[in-house]
């Protein structure tokens, strides 16, 4: 920043007015049109039909050519409070993204740990390599793979496995279970499997992050600690965690602003028997708006969650600032 | 800092069973990642619906009567049949030009951000910034697209998409790195705004073009449920909408049973992987120059 | 600080003012592309008519030419759209409400009633009742009527709505000496027999046994159902709608399910069962009775076994007869122009007996079937699979609602399952459709296929499942009761009811002839 003073010395000297700095940057005005259009329309236009959750509007409010009806007020919120799929998805909203970043925290801290402890760059290489794979394939290949090898098969007795998913086949000849067993429409099997689903694609890419900030701890801190005569796992415990922990503190407290997001993983992977478990704020917003037609209910859902989370970021935002002295937005 | 492997001397043993075990756990580890994948790819030519713990793509064919290795009837099946390769190169179309229409909003965008005397600048941002924590939801963004008559077009698709906040921030985080005294110089000697940002700043950001337009490509290729809200015709699905559509379908048609549709549905899952299995390796080390600059400056 | 916040108001107020100036032009102007909901006269042809359909031939096996056939025949360009399968119905209420849907639209019956409530249909009773065809003399009006709401009839029938029929290996009855059951306790007696086979036998299979939303909801193993009615209906006693499915006889019909299930009668994978994997396993010969469509899966059914004899049975006095389907129908939307048109040279002009029903039942002839010399047709293989030949354009020969000359003649096996399942049939009424049950049947509906999912498999007790019902469904069933039960609803009913009694009662004595 010193820098940047030392060249605008001039401009210090004497300030150009405002209208003088505009003409100076007028081509930049221009450069920004396009973003500044798309921005305009697919963002802060939408912001407009927020009006909807305050209506009601249904197809028939389309076909009629009524437009919404403004007269219930808050009546989607009245009804959002006393539903019982709202409070299911809002809770299950929670625990699902809530117990998923803990998992993503515990598990990619850990890898990232060991990964460090790999001597051999090659070796390193390929994990990461590997690691970082599932990453990049897409939400529903994620879901079709673990379908595919979920799957419990034709042959409901177990005795033959030849037709039998792959997970399942492994559980029988293991003797683990008896039965195969359909993970994906049981209420009780399904959120282990989601949570699986997301540590086997993320939790690779997730460790990226802590890998940056334990290259960047000193080497001289481990060298002062074996001159002490700490071992391995005390060099660990006391240097590299609480050197990584600022890192640690900041990625969960980003993830937690996110938490109401969780969406597409879900989407792909759940089913109508498992909506107990299943169904989170962004699913039942889309099952209420373009399949139930219930356009203003949707909106008032779809605001509900943008408020939570604007909350959940401010709160990270203040926390964030405590933390490292600067804001996540 | 020389470590020798030695399992028994007392000074080296407990590192050296560390070392065995890590590396064990990372084989593990890997197969774990690679497995699933790699049984997807066997089941894929295997003409039967076969599951089962068959780790090699080698099977029984009902058409010939035979044990056949690397059956690949599906994939002439993908390949010939146009409900599948159409949306294959709708895929790689949409994901070109979001690619495209991407880097040069991010380019732009994170060009003027990085005027810091400019007047307005700071608004700028705070209104880019601020559709990462608010949007107006499915059913109104739905219904702006329908004004605008972007419905059952490509562009409702590729056009928001285009627009990624989090990515164009990164992109000014990079432009931030090019030293201000390159600007002036060009100043001086008389170039345009526009000719700094072509002979200048793009130049010097080549990592940063690959590494975003890389994140842009991966997120128009897995694009899916913008194809199944805004997207009505079926000459318009894309590849990950057509994959998603074959695990749906509960009544499977009749019509060309000849393959088993396990098969077809393994063979798909590979065909919408493999343009990227032979990017990735390539590309890796641009992934991770994009995530930790995101991580440093976030 | 507080600069930083005067910044952002600025820049939030910017882009509203923005934005609505960009709006505005729209939200003032914009969306009164104007309809009408007269139909216009018959003869106002339409230069071009636009179809959203789902089962129908695909793309590669000559959708176009059929398209063009129909353009030569009747002079009107036509255009179809078939989106995927699984997601049919969202893109059909989403192009209801970017108020661009085709003129025509395939239409379920879960959904026909719900669209017809919102207004979104035309009203096509008036150009039926004047109508002059040829349909009008050969049609049979049970299934017209089967999808009118209240006398108004918003689709009009493609093909026979069809039901399910239970099938049973015929030589295996044999071997057991059995006849066809007459009773559930006949039933059940067969199913036993089919058990003692022994080597892993599945008695009695189905898929969809969960209902995923296909109404009505016991349209599957019906035996097992008998008095039970697991929807709302009206109590004729006092007037008022109950839930069926909190009542006592549905909880019998539950723990009936239960008990055949865990007596092993039933297949286990009941509740995961698809159609293809239910196929595998009849071809692998071990399923004694399997409840599936009838008609041309009887064919199909037969066609995957390696060895045996399907044959369809009679439905069990219990049951009351097999359950027709409400109709799928082709309705229009209100925005669709020249409607009386489109209505008799599309809707009335396919079931015309004669060269309309010929394309909109076999294709387009020398594409898909060849006339013989003697008259009759023989189909041709699909263009993608030379294996197979056409089954059907549009409308299901089997199930056409006409009385017309086929010259493609019907499979025995197919006749003699459909006239089986006619012969006893009784047809499902429309679901009724009114806002509570829009906002609320879809949720109720999963709740009740997760308590049948758990009672029957045994994952808890009936009395656990019953409870379940009660707690998570009762939320649902009471917002629709409620309302089913106001007085404004049963009193438009009663005057509906008055309206259309005199003409359904002339509509009867016309279908009894």
């Amino acid at each position: 920043m010193a820098n940047n003073n030392d060249n605008f010395d001039h401009v210090i000297v004497k300030k150009p007015s405002v209208g003088q700095r505009m003409f100076k940057y007028r081509y930049f005005y221009l450069m920004f049109i396009p973003v500044a259009i798309v921005l305009l329309i697919f963002y802060y236009w939408p912001m407009l039909g927020i009006r909807y959750a305050f209506s009601t509007f249904k197809l028939k409010q389309i076909t009629l050519r009524t437009g919404p009806d403004y007269s219930i007020g808050l009546g989607n919120f009245t009804r959002l409070l006393s539903s019982d799929p709202f409070h299911a998805a809002f809770k299950n909203t929670i625990v699902l993204s809530f117990i998923n970043l803990v998992l993503a925290m515990v598990c990619s801290v850990a890898i990232a740990l060991l990964i460090n402890e790999i001597q051999n760059a090659w070796g390193k290489k390929i994990v990461q390599t590997v690691l970082y794979l599932p990453h990049f394939l897409s939400w529903v290949v994620a879901a079709s793979i673990f379908m595919l090898i979920l799957s419990a098969g034709t042959d409901a007795t177990g005795a033959d496995t030849s037709n039998t998913g792959f997970i399942n086949a492994i559980l029988l000849q293991l003797g683990i279970l008896d039965k195969p067993v359909d993970f994906l429409t049981e209420s009780k099997a399904w959120p282990t499997v989601w949570y699986i689903m997301n540590r086997w694609k993320e939790t690779g890419w997730g460790t990226i992050i802590y890998l940056a900030a334990l290259s960047s701890i000193s080497p001289d801190l481990y060298e002062a600690a074996e001159i002490d005569g700490a071992g391995r796992m005390k060099q660990t415990w006391y240097i590299t965690i609480p050197s990584i922990m600022n890192t640690i503190l900041v990625v969960f407290i980003l993830n937690l602003a996110k938490i109401m997001n969780v969406f597409e993983s879900v989407f792909v992977f759940y089913n109508s028997l498992v909506y107990d478990v299943s169904d989170v704020i962004q699913t039942y917003t889309y099952r209420v708006g373009i399949v139930g037609n219930d356009y203003g209910y949707s909106t008032a859902i779809g605001l509900f969650k943008s408020v939570v989370s604007l909350i959940l970021v401010s709160a990270s935002d203040i926390i964030s600032k405590k933390i490292r002295g600067y804001g996540i937005v | 800092m020389k470590k020798k492997f030695n399992l028994i001397n007392p000074q080296y043993a407990p590192r050296s069973w560390f070392v065995v075990f890590n590396t064990l756990f990372f084989i593990f580890l890997m197969a774990a990642m690679i497995i699933p994948i790699f049984k997807i790819f066997c089941d894929s030519m295997v003409n039967e619906t076969v599951y089962g713990l068959k780790l090699i793509p080698k099977g029984f064919d009902p058409n010939t009567g035979k044990e056949v290795w690397f059956n690949t009837i599906a994939y002439k099946r993908i390949v010939t049949d146009p409900g599948l390769y159409k949306p294959f190169l709708i895929s790689i179309y949409t994901t070109i030009m979001t690619t495209f229409l991407g880097l040069l909003i991010s380019t732009l965008g994170a060009y003027v951000l990085i005027q810091k005397d400019m007047p307005g600048v700071k608004i700028f941002s705070y209104m880019l910034l601020f559709t990462m924590i608010f949007n107006g939801g499915l059913i109104p963004t739905f219904l702006v697209m329908k004004n605008i008559g972007l419905l059952d077009s490509l562009w409702a698709v590729m056009l928001p998409m285009s627009m990624n906040v989090y990515n164009l921030v990164l992109m000014r985080s990079f432009f931030e790195g090019i030293p201000t005294s390159l600007f002036e110089a060009a100043e001086i000697d008389g170039c345009t705004p526009m000719g700094i940002f072509v002979k200048i700043v793009l130049p010097l950001s080549k990592a940063a073009l690959a590494s975003i337009g890389l994140f842009f490509a991966v997120a128009a290729w897995s694009e899916y449920f913008h194809y199944v809200i805004y997207i009505k015709s079926s000459s318009k699905y894309n590849f990950q909408y057509k994959l998603r559509d074959l695990f749906q379908d509960k009544q499977e048609s009749d019509q060309g049973t000849k393959i088993n549709v396990n098969t077809l549905k393994s063979a798909a899952v590979i065909v919408s992987i493999v343009p990227f299995m032979f990017i990735y390796p390539f590309c890796q080390k641009y992934f991770m120059t994009g995530v930790t600059m995101g991580a440093v400056k976030e | 600080m507080k600069k930083n916040v005067f910044k952002r108001f600025a820049a939030m107020s910017l882009a509203v003012v923005m934005v609505t100036g960009l709006a505005g032009c729209k939200f003032g102007g914009g969306n009164e592309a104007d309809f009408t909901l007269d139909g216009g006269s018959p003869d106002d042809l339409p230069d071009e008519i636009s179809l959203m359909a789902d089962t129908i031939i695909t793309e590669e096996n000559g959708l176009q030419d059929f398209c063009d056939e129909y353009e030569r025949q009747t002079g009107i360009k036509l255009s179809i759209e078939k989106p995927d399968h699984a997601k049919y119905y969202e893109k059909v209420t989403l192009s209801f409400a970017s108020e661009e849907p085709a003129d025509i639209i395939e239409m379920g019956s879960t959904y026909y009633p719900e669209l017809a409530n919102s207004g979104a249909l035309w009203d096509m009773t008036e150009a039926w009742n004047n109508t002059t065809s040829n349909c009008k003399n050969i049609i049979d009006e049970d299934y017209v009527n089967a999808l009118k709401i209240n006398g108004v009839l918003y689709g009009f029938p493609m093909a026979a709505g069809n039901g399910t029929i239970t099938y049973v290996r015929d030589d295996w009855m044999k071997e057991a000496g059995l006849s066809d059951p007459k009773n559930y306790e006949e039933f059940i007696g067969m199913l036993r027999a089919f058990k003692a086979r022994g080597q892993g036998t599945i008695p009695l299979t189905s898929s969809g046994f969960l209902n995923n939303g296909e109404t009505p909801y016991d349209i599957y193993l019906r035996e097992f159902y008998q008095d039970a009615i697991p929807d709302f209906y009206k109590d004729e006693e006092t007037g008022k709608y109950v839930d069926g499915f909190a009542e006592p006889a549905m909880r019998e019909a539950i723990q009936r399910l239960r008990d055949a299930y865990q007596e092993g009668l039933i297949d286990a994978e009941i509740v995961t069962n698809k159609t293809s994997t239910c196929r595998d396993k009849l071809g692998s010969g071990l399923v004694g009775a399997f409840n599936y469509w009838a008609g041309m899966w009887s064919l199909k059914l037969q066609r995957s076994m390696n060895e045996g004899q399907l044959k369809p049975i009679p439905p069990i006095e219990e049951t009351g007869g097999y359950t027709e389907r409400v109709p799928t129908a082709f309705a229009m939307a209100i925005y669709a122009p020249n409607k009386a048109a489109i209505f008799e040279h599309f809707l009335m002009y396919s079931h015309d007996g004669g060269e309309g029903q010929m394309l909109f039942t076999h294709g387009v002839k020398d594409k898909h079937y060849t006339m013989n010399a003697d008259g009759s047709a023989t189909a041709l293989p699909y263009y993608s699979d030379p294996d197979n030949t056409v089954e059907k354009s549009i409308y299901a020969p089997e199930l056409t609602i006409t009385e017309w000359n086929d010259p493609i003649p019907l499979d025995p096996m197919v006749k003699s399952s459909l006239e089986e399942f006619r012969k006893n049939r009784v047809f499902a009424k429309v679901p009724i459709v009114r806002d509570a049950i829009a906002e609320n049947l879809a949720d109720l509906n999963v709740v009740k296929d997760v308590v049948m999912a758990n009672a029957v498999t045994g994952k808890t007790s009936v009395d656990e499942a019953i409870e379940y019902y009660n707690t998570k469904g009762s939320y649902y069933a009471n917002a629709i009761l409620e309302d089913l039960n106001s007085e404004e609803n049963l009193k438009a009913e009663e005057e509906a009811l008055a309206g259309a009694t005199g003409e359904s009662a002339s509509d009867d004595e016309a279908a009894e002839e």
